[in-house]
């Protein structure tokens, strides 16, 4: 029980809105919040965590979408004592009709604390808080309500797009259809944990990689296109006669310098064979230059965070794909790569580890996909080759 | 048993019918004021999406708050951004004007579109989370109430992503952010000889570790391992394998700052974010150290970029030897990396700056 | 059929996992000489049925429930 949270209280005051004000307006309808709120005043008093690790808690038929956690002073915090969370899968690109926003908040108000994340930073929805013995009837509730859980542990994690063709004119490719598509076809893969480690796919529609996928996934799906942009003269004119310094801000800042600009003229044109497509003229000249209409994606594995081998990005894999449903070929090299890594990985091996210990060369063999200049910035400069 | 296995709802059932009605027909937007987005489709219909600051960790409450808005606005429905903004989409500019009216009522801020600071992607803390090396959500909280001016405005170079990571597993996957700010451990693990047998297998710990620290105890009696304290970087990957080896210290824990990585592809390919300050204390509840060197930092960088020039892209053009002398950050041995790969770090040219 | 689940594949399991604390998928088809994706399946179901449950110690295991 925490009657007095002078610390937190110090966060109640600013412009930002604040967590702890959230906190204590759930504390309010539920005594496991309230005891959440004094477990975070003795963090913030002792400077150190006072959760331990998870254990088992699951729900029947499942190894993944419950983490389970436990308070280490259950005496002084008996309400949340077993404080587990669910990870709920939510729609693809994060849309929500009230009408399922709301159920979710009844759900969540009948077993668990009341207290949410929207959303969790792999996207799912973060359901935070419920004792043991509340798990299996959300769950269920939540499914038959339309929800289902994400993915957790050695598994497949929640797959997640950007918005995509739903309000965004630069997507090359359906990011949602993609989204719900895979996340539809892997269920068994994001609920049963069964390979060396977690695996992630993320997808974006342009370059400007709304969801990090080349920073965040494993298989990084971002979408691309082949022939030109596309480029409207008479907008352009616009542009530089409303004042907009397009050779200064545009033509200059061009990375491969394949921007011409006709002052006289107020023509723009693109050497199309120099253009890398990396979004800058089309993000500052949104009224005057599109992608082009070829549209597909390039797809880039690898990318994770630190631990352990140190952080990754994504590297090209193949540098361009058509993509359209049914996705056949990008689902038989995700159970390709997934076989080869569950067979050679070591426990807590993450893709790209496994590709660095045993040779991106081998991956290839084994993936069946011919090397190219485009996987790489530059050649070896070391003798060491194995013929 | 209920169902299982069935997947989220579909979010073709989610979406609000104009946007049904001018899927992939979007042909440009622009935007009018900080925080709102116009979006023009090729079928004539227009869109305006107010953007919506959120504390993220929200009780359903505030989500029912969110629903009542979008029910009186938006068609009964709302999105969420990867950095966990709210957005509301209307049909309408009045309509867009009225959402805004009612979440400044709300206290919410409306921002974090163009070249401004977004919302801060966060991980869980001292909320949520056993590994925890900081809070995530009082470190947003007090960062983002200092850096407000930059969610409601746009006046920055360039946009500014900033991440919390509560330890180095980076839940987040914030090793590519503008600014960074990631909770670290710097005293290696205590093992609990008793809890060890019952809670680990002995091999696995000595196993998860990346340096060969971890051995086993040199009294065969005694069924536990050691640290080589001198190995260990404090990464606490035996920890995640093994309860009985915490590291979680009041004293040893805090947090470092990175800066400079990107994802976007836009002029400079993703780049990683680098430390430029190594351990700063927790000092709850509102870390005033980290704050004032993140405030710092972020004026250096609106005084000195150029326009369109993210921090990343900056910094390479003006060299790391100015960044720090123009953030007065010290530079220390820290800096230097001595991990994997660290020689290619290393400035093999004369060409540098004083 | 070699990618059918059958009762007997399922028994092989168990038993195998009475054996020992805690085991990988992969562990459990090397060590019992099964197909691994005919494992995988046999697993999946056994924890519909809830005789496994899975534990998770820094990766995913899989152990028989209630077990220690």
């Amino acid at each position: 029980m925490a009657d007095e949270t002078p610390l937190l209280d110090e966060l109640e005051k600013g412009p930002w809105p604040s967590y702890v004000k959230e906190i204590k307006r759930a504390a309010k309808k539920n005594k496991a919040s309230k005891d959440l709120l004094g477990i975070q005043e003795l963090s913030y008093k002792d400077r150190i965590t006072h959760w331990k690790h998870g254990g088992i808690v699951g729900v029947t038929g499942y190894g993944s979408g419950v983490i389970g956690r436990y308070c280490d002073s259950p005496e002084k915090f008996p309400d949340a004592a077993a404080f587990h969370t669910f990870r709920v899968n939510h729609p693809a690109g994060w849309f929500y009709s009230t009408k399922a926003l709301r159920k979710i908040c009844d759900i969540w108000e009948k077993y668990g604390s009341g207290m949410t994340n929207f959303h969790g930073s792999t996207g799912d929805i973060i359901l935070l808080g419920a004792p043991t013995e509340n798990l299996q009837p959300c769950f269920d509730t939540l499914t038959e309500n339309g929800f289902d859980l994400g993915g957790s542990g050695s598994a497949l994690r929640t797959i997640s797009g950007c918005v995509g063709k739903a309000r965004c004119e630069w997507a090359n490719i359906d990011t949602l259809d993609i989204v719900r598509d895979f996340t539809s076809e892997f269920q068994d893969e994001i609920h049963r944990p069964r390979w060396p480690y977690k695996f992630k796919i993320k997808a974006s529609g342009c370059p400007n990689d709304c969801v990090a996928a080349i920073a965040r996934a494993d298989f990084t799906i971002i979408g691309t296109w082949k022939d030109t942009l596309r480029i409207d003269q008479a907008a352009v004119k616009n542009y530089a006669e409303n004042g907009f310094d397009v050779k200064g801000l545009v033509v200059d800042k061009c990375p491969t310098d394949a921007l011409e600009w006709d002052e006289k003229t107020k023509t723009l044109t693109l050497r199309a064979e120099d253009c890398v497509r990396c979004m800058h003229c089309i993000n500052k000249m949104t009224k005057a230059i599109r992608p082009g209409v070829d549209t597909g994606a390039t797809i880039l594995i690898g990318s994770k965070a630190p631990i352990i081998k140190g952080a990754y990005l994504s590297w090209v894999l193949i540098p361009f794909i058509k993509i359209e449903p049914p996705y056949n070929e990008i689902k038989e090299l995700l159970r390709k790569i997934w076989d080869w890594w569950d067979e050679n990985g070591r426990t807590r091996e993450r893709l790209a580890e496994l590709i660095e210990r045993k040779g991106f060369k081998t991956f290839l063999r084994e993936m069946g996909i011919p090397p190219v200049p485009q996987m790489i910035y530059k050649p070896r400069a070391n003798p060491y080759v194995f013929f | 048993m209920g169902r299982t296995d069935i997947g989220p709802p579909d979010y073709r059932e989610m979406l609000p019918d104009v946007i049904k009605k001018n899927y992939g027909k979007w042909k440009y937007h622009e935007t009018p004021r900080p925080g709102v987005l116009r979006h023009v489709s090729e079928t004539g219909d227009e869109i305006y999406t107010v953007r919506v600051g959120s504390p993220r960790l929200v009780s359903i409450d505030f989500v029912r708050d969110l629903c009542d808005i979008a029910d009186k606005y938006c068609d009964g429905h709302l999105r969420f951004t990867s950095r966990f903004n709210v957005e509301f989409i209307t049909d309408s500019k009045a309509k867009a004007d009225g959402v805004i009216a009612e979440v400044n009522k709300l206290g919410l801020p409306v921002g974090g579109t163009g070249n401004s600071i977004s919302n801060i992607v966060h991980t869980q803390g001292w909320i949520h989370c056993h590994s925890a090396a900081t809070d995530a959500s009082g470190l947003v909280k007090s960062v983002m109430d200092e850096l407000y001016d930059y969610f409601t405005n746009m006046k920055l170079p360039a946009y500014v992503r900033i991440a919390v990571a509560c330890c180095i597993n980076m839940c987040g996957a914030i090793h590519c952010s503008d600014l960074a700010i990631v909770g670290v451990h710097r005293r290696p693990p205590k093992v609990d000889n008793e809890k060890i047998i019952a809670q680990c297998e002995i091999p696995t710990t000595i196993q998860s570790c990346p340096t060969g620290a971890i051995r086993r105890h040199p009294d065969p009696n005694v069924k536990s391992v050691i640290v080589r304290e001198d190995l260990c970087m404090y990464c606490a990957n035996c920890f995640t394998v093994c309860p009985a080896m915490p590291l979680a210290d009041p004293v040893g824990d805090g947090v470092a700052i990175y800066v400079g990585g990107k994802v976007s592809n836009a002029r400079k390919p993703p780049m990683f974010s680098r430390m430029v300050v190594p351990f700063l204390p927790n000092n709850p509840p509102r870390w005033p150290e980290v704050v004032d060197v993140i405030k710092k930092i972020v004026e250096v960088y609106a005084d000195n970029a150029r326009k369109y020039e993210r921090m990343g892209e900056w910094i390479e053009r003006i060299g790391w030897e100015k960044f720090f002398k123009l953030t007065e950050i010290p530079f220390t041995e820290q800096h230097i990396d001595d991990f994997t790969h660290a020689i290619e770090t290393y400035r093999t040219t004369t060409q540098f700056k004083w | 059929m070699a990618d059918e689940v059958t009762g007997e594949l399922k028994q092989k399991i168990i038993d195998y996992l009475k054996t020992v604390s805690k085991a990988k998928n992969k562990e459990v088809a090397r060590d019992i000489g099964a197909d691994k994706h005919v494992v995988d399946k046999a697993i999946a179901e056994l924890s519909k049925e809830g005789v496994i449950e899975y534990v998770y110690l820094g990766a995913s295991f899989i152990k028989l429930k209630g077990g220690e």
